[in-house]
């Protein structure tokens, strides 16, 4: 009896939990989906598209987010810098380059539930690019940091992971011819405290 | 010990079955989508807000520059006129169907009368309407989209604290009705 009851329990529950945790571990990793890397910038162009995988469709319905349409811009998520390690809300970066082409940009820091960081004050954790200071070539330079900075200051606060969000608003990239050749500023690491 | 061993391999065959089933039907039930959330907050044909200050926000993603709403339309009911009518800074509509997938999109740019003006139909309902355009829908838009149930929301740039009235002003005035 036990002879049979056995291996039958073994198979189900490996089913069962296998098939269970593997949904949610490619969920999380974003695995199964049409994604465009730049650096350290991902966005999901196909999320929420008609176009999208099996994949793309459950992380929408799981997430409970309405993605933005094409004709309305593109968000970038960086939950690392460009060496690769994870972003922590106790440290300074600076984020600087050459801006893509768009309407106009925002530039927010968000916890890894995707609520935004809490402000400093009246300064909330977010820029938008009609409020920062650009170069004189059109490059734009803003430090994230726990501590005020001159220029582009994003304020920080608290500590543990968080994901810096860049959206793309009334952008061409986000149709998909112009897709292959993104600019998007880099995300170093200058110190923890 | 050859029969777990089998029956382990059979498991692990098993997951991948799961692994499918579970991926193709998680739209259909999730209980926190978007549809969800929006119905626990207001009924069909209302705007109401997808993110609010103090509150958690009943979709979440959204961009703290923006103010955005929301509205639930059922097509099988009639077609829906979708109005907003002032100035703001920048606008953008999108059309979701009942699981959240964009079917339609556009910014304030693309509608060179002015005002959001936008009649969603059915291919069906199109059809009718070609026949004898409504003196209403004169100016309108139409937007076909082969759904029953879906979400439409207006979401518009906030770019300062001065501009938050304003805003919300237009979008509290957004209509999305029956017809």
């Amino acid at each position: 009896m036990f002879r049979i009851v056995l291996p039958v329990f073994v198979a189900l529950a490996i089913a069962i939990a296998g098939g269970a945790w593997s949904v949610r571990y490619a969920l999380d990793r974003g695995f199964g989906m049409e994604t465009l890397t730049v650096g350290s910038w991902r966005a999901y162009p196909d999320l929420g598209t008609p176009n999208a995988s099996a994949y793309a469709r459950a992380t929408v319905g799981r997430r409970g987010e309405l993605p933005l349409g094409r004709a309305e811009g593109l968000a970038f998520l960086a939950s690392s810098d460009d060496i690769g390690a994870a972003l922590e809300r106790n440290c300074t970066y600076r984020i600087a380059g050459e801006m893509p082409i768009a309407r106009f940009w925002t530039l927010y820091a968000v916890d890894p539930s995707m609520t935004p960081l809490p402000p400093i004050g009246i300064r909330p954790a977010a820029l938008q690019s009609s409020a920062v200071l650009h170069e004189a070539d059109g490059a734009v330079a803003v430090t994230a940091s726990p501590n005020p900075s001159q220029g582009n200051w994003l304020p920080l606060s608290g500590s543990g992971r968080m994901i810096l969000v860049f959206g793309l608003y009334d952008t061409p990239i986000a149709s998909s011819t112009e897709i292959s050749r993104v600019v998007l500023p880099r995300v170093s690491k200058l110190g923890c405290e | 010990m050859t029969r777990l061993l089998y029956a382990m391999l059979i498991g692990v065959v098993g997951a991948g079955v799961v692994h499918a089933i579970v991926l193709l039907l998680l739209p259909n039930y999730s209980e926190r989508d978007a549809w969800a959330r929006l119905s626990a907050n207001a009924d069909f044909y209302r705007f109401t807000r997808m993110s609010g200050e103090g509150a958690p926000p009943v979709i979440r993603g959204v961009d703290p520059f923006f103010d955005a709403v929301a509205c639930r339309f059922d097509l099988s009911e009639g077609v829906v006129h979708v109005q907003a009518a002032g100035h703001v800074p920048f606008w953008s509509v999108s059309v979701y169907d009942r699981r959240g997938q964009n079917i339609y999109s556009l910014n304030d740019r693309a509608q060179t009368l002015g005002d959001l003006d936008l009649v969603l139909v059915t291919p069906a309902q199109m059809i009718e309407l070609r026949k004898d355009v409504p003196k209403e829908f004169e100016k309108s838009v139409f937007v076909e989209a082969d759904v029953g149930q879906g979400i439409v929301t207006v979401r518009s740039f906030v770019p300062d604290a001065t501009w938050k009235k304003a805003v919300a002003d237009y979008l509290d005035q957004a209509r999305c009705a029956p017809r």
